[in-house]
């Protein structure tokens, strides 16, 4: 896709230079430090949505997309950086305000998620510099009487090369603001790169370790107060009665405001409110989900397993369902497949920081959804959209919770009850309970087989709540979600019957995004299935998969991983190894496990993950993502399962909610294939995608139990790596 | 309400709060220290770590009171130019991702070499599994402390 400078992108710049209080990052020398700055100089001049340069020679680069630890703001403003010719060690970055400049391009909307802040704003971003520094070029070339051809732009100067003169770009950047934008402005190619596809320091790293990082937490401004909430334990119940008075009189308390589905004790310090909430008396009304519990909702997924009415969204060529698979093979293989519901539970509790007067509202925070945020506070608020401002902080990880903007909402309607600026910070328990959770998943996998056990038909039923309805409502149906079906709807498996049946469920606690979203739980359930295969032929793993793969990529993936993980090697003794492969987020990856097994303790020795992103714009930093990935999938494989019990979610903090943890982490190995910049693909999610399954692989491949339903806790099994 | 002194730092600090106020809370709102982070409540996550008296501890538990008298460390007080071993081992890894729990893995770090100046893997495992980093950086965390460990060594300095 080549995306196009338009007249609307400049102008929209005027609105990103308009000022406001932005949270900013230089880069000096020494790393880079945090500050915040009251508004945008107003000298700053615009060349683009994404560019500024001052006349005093200070580039700053615009990031749209938040930053949540998969280094976006590193990147992104690197690929603007390395089309510019910027002088990296001096530029200033900004996170952008909402405008349609900022959208994500291929769905038009801002957000930070689904793993395409790189895929969907790559090219822009070549575009954008690129553009800004052919105008840079040409009001240097005018300046001097010659031919834009002659010059070239290099460490934030524009150089004559015949003659060598140059210009900083701050002297000209007042005539290049005045050029018409090119449209089909030059990219660099790959091999002229001097920034991208090397590994960078995090243009935020000092401040996260020196503690002047500003998370939504931290975020102050002057004659703010704090809310603390207590929401309905019920999902979906509401406040019956409160009664304020008994707190009223306590300690810089404020008042008692309702909130949609709960109330908000406001008070000078965040402690105040959060002691005073404790003595609140308030009476819930549980609604229709008080009855709601992990047994029964089991107990509506088997139904719906074993019901009829399916959705077909998928047939390729026969397109043979389950039951027809039966008459026609005389062989045939079926297994169910279930995953669990899970908590976002990022470090940083949902919180949220709002200034709602007469005519405005202002709103700092840690979003991933900022225009979502915009347009349901202009909508609650009825104020135009332009007098709502979303400024966001640092984002104390995301996982798709941040999209949603339920604690943004309270935020404002607090704000406006009091008249003030006020923080909303929800307790941890608050946080865990009143989640959107991963849906659980329930999976049967059918299978008419060859003479030599490998599939030559395959048929998915797949039962999940909605992913997508909260955060990206357009996309669901009344019995569609495409989100539920990743994995499934194309697979490199050379198999010439395909079918995929669809069941949407309804269920009474609330479902969203979280961290490889349908692809977990599909690709835990097909490479589990494809293992099982394999070990029915009596083939090994990777040579049975080989066999069903054409495509080179995914074949690449999958050697190297052979290669780097010593898979033709035998492993010591009790040792077992497991692999998975799949393609997600557009990128390939591959893991390979090796553990022993004691009686139920699960001891990882070594993990290896090798992925094909296509390439890999900061290879340090998509290391970290995926070495991340695998032990966020080492928590989904054995621990975390969030439960529901009356109608409310059992888990309440993280020692009955549990994460990976240090002495649950083996070395890991990360391997990067680069194959072309023409297919990038996503790495914040796809980490815990296929370590998963390899995880179960290599548990069968070591005790000859297979694991079918998650976490593997619920068999009792523990992870040991470090006993 | 009751007066509180201790040294924050290295500068001598008083507070006039309730007693049974948390360190972490006293730090954040009543001296703008935001650097040790709210993370459960419970001491379970490790993101309010500090040190008192040279021990990490978990300042969201901890009510001010106990600080009397005693000696408080923060991110904030760790070093004035990210010249601790720790720090700069932290730079040279590029261990945070999101950075929310990283003061707190970082001032747990501190503490453990301060006390072990060559952990191994194990000693890592004990001292660290208390603080959660839900981004997955374990693995840098535990390369950075291996790293700042043989900077203490090479420099012949101390945590």
């Amino acid at each position: 896709m080549k995306a196009r400078v338009t007249r609307r992108v400049f102008l929209s710049s005027s609105l990103a230079a308009g000022g406001g209080l932005l949270l900013g990052y230089s880069i000096s020398t020494h790393g880079a430090s945090g500050f915040l700055r009251t508004t945008s100089p107003q000298s700053d001049i615009p060349l683009n949505a994404w560019i500024r340069i001052s006349p005093n020679d200070e580039v700053t680069l615009i990031s749209s997309q938040s930053e949540m630890g998969q280094g976006i703001m590193t990147t992104l403003p690197a690929v603007l950086a390395e089309e510019l010719g910027a002088d990296w060690n001096r530029v200033k970055i900004e996170f952008s305000t909402v405008a349609p400049a900022y959208r994500n391009p291929r769905i038009n909307w801002q957000f930070t998620g689904n793993s395409e802040s790189t895929t969907g704003f790559f090219e822009l971003m070549r575009t954008m510099g690129a553009s800004a520094r052919e105008m840079l070029i040409a009001a240097a070339a005018q300046r001097w009487g010659v031919r834009p051809e002659e010059c070239s732009a290099e460490n934030g100067r524009i150089i004559h090369r015949t003659t060598n003169r140059s210009l900083k770009f701050g002297d000209v950047a007042e005539a290049a603001a005045k050029i018409t934008p090119p449209q089909n402005p030059r990219l660099k190619s790959p091999n002229e790169w001097r920034l991208l596809g090397r590994s960078l320091p995090r243009v935020e790293l000092e401040s996260k370790i020196n503690g002047t990082a500003v998370f939504g937490l931290d975020f102050t401004v002057p004659g703010m107060v704090y809310a603390a909430v207590l929401q309905s334990p019920v999902h979906g119940g509401k406040v019956s009665s409160f009664d304020k008075g008994p707190v009223m009189n306590r300690s810089g308390v404020i008042d008692v405001v309702p909130v949609p589905n709960g109330v908000a004790v406001v008070a000078n310090q965040y402690w105040q409110a959060r002691q005073a909430l404790k003595a609140l008396k308030v009476v819930f009304e549980g609604g229709e989900n008080s009855n709601v519990s992990s047994e029964s909702l089991a107990k509506q997924y088997r139904a719906a397993l074993d019901g009829n009415s399916w959705k077909t969204v998928k047939t390729e060529g026969d397109g043979l369902s389950a039951e027809q698979l039966i008459d026609k093979f005389g062989e045939t293989y079926s297994q169910e497949y279930e995953s669990q519901f899970l908590a976002h539970a990022t470090m940083e509790p949902m919180n949220c920081t709002a200034h709602v007067a007469d005519d405005s509202c202002t709103v700092w925070g840690p979003l991933q959804g900022p225009e979502l945020a915009k347009l349901t506070l202009s909508g609650m608020l009825k104020l135009p959209p332009e007098k709502v401002t979303i400024n966001r902080t640092l984002l104390g990880g995301g996982f798709g919770r941040r999209l949603l903007v339920d604690f943004v909402i309270q935020a404002a309607l607090v704000s406006k009850a009091v008249g003030k600026p006020v923080k909303v910070v929800w307790s941890r328990e608050e946080d865990m309970q009143h989640d959107v959770y991963r849906p659980a998943t329930l999976n049967r996998v059918s299978a008419g087989l060859d003479k030599s056990g490998k599939p030559v038909a395959i048929a998915h039923k797949v039962v999940s709540p909605s992913i997508l309805q909260f955060v990206y409502a357009p996309a669901v149906t009344e019995d569609n979600d495409p989100s539920c079906l990743e994995g499934l709807m194309e697979t490199h498996y050379e198999i010439p019957s395909q079918r995929v049946d669809f069941k949407l469920l309804k269920v009474g606690v609330p479902t969203s995004v979280l961290r490889t979203t349908g692809y977990g739980p599909n690709i835990f359930a097909v490479e589990s299935f494809i293992d099982e295969l394999a070990a029915r032929a009596k083939q090994d793993p990777y040579d049975f998969r080989r066999s069903l793969l054409k495509d080179g990529r995914s074949l690449k993936v999958l050697e190297t991983l052979a290669e780097k993980s010593g898979w033709k090697k035998r492993p010591a003794k009790g040792v077992a190894r497991g692999m998975a492969y799949t393609e997600a987020f557009r990128t390939h990856i591959a893991h390979a496990v090796e553990l022993s097994v004691n009686g139920n303790l699960v001891k990882v020795h070594r993990v290896t993950c090798v992925i094909d992103c296509g390439v890999a714009l900061d290879p340090d930093i998509t290391r970290n993502s995926i070495e991340g990935g695998t032990v966020w999938g080492l928590g989904v494989a054995f621990k975390s399962n969030i439960t529901f019990q009356n109608g409310h979610t059992v888990e309440s903090n993280f020692h009955d909610y549990h994460i990976a943890q240090m002495d649950d982490t083996p070395p890991i190995e990360v391997q990067i294939v680069n194959s072309s910049t023409k297919g990038l693909g996503g790495t914040g999610e796809v980490g815990p995608v296929t370590l998963v399954p390899a995880v179960a692989n290599a548990i069968f491949a070591a005790t000859g139990r297979r694991y079918r339903s998650l976490p593997l806790s619920r068999h009792g099994l523990t992870l040991a790596t470090n006993l | 309400m009751t007066k509180v002194s201790f040294k924050l730092n290295g500068k001598q600090t008083t507070v006039e709060v309730d007693p049974d106020k948390p360190l972490l809370w006293v730090l954040r709102e009543d001296l703008g220290l935001t650097g040790a982070k709210y993370g459960c409540g419970m001491a379970i996550c490790g993101c309010c770590t500090v040190h008192l008296d040279g021990e990490a501890i978990r300042s969201c538990v901890t009510p001010i009171s106990r600080a009397a008298g005693k000696k408080v460390t923060t991110i904030e007080g760790l070093s004035s130019d990210l010249s601790h071993p720790v720090q700069r081992a932290w730079m040279e890894i590029q261990v945070p991702q999101c950075g929310y729990c990283q003061p707190g893995q970082i001032m747990s770090a501190a503490c453990l070499l301060a006390q072990n100046p060559r952990p191994n893997d194990a000693d890592i495992a004990d001292a660290m599994s208390g603080n959660l980093c839900r981004c997955g950086t374990y693995q840098r965390v535990r390369n950075a402390i291996h790293h700042a460990a043989e900077m203490m060594k090479k420099e012949s300095v101390k945590a």
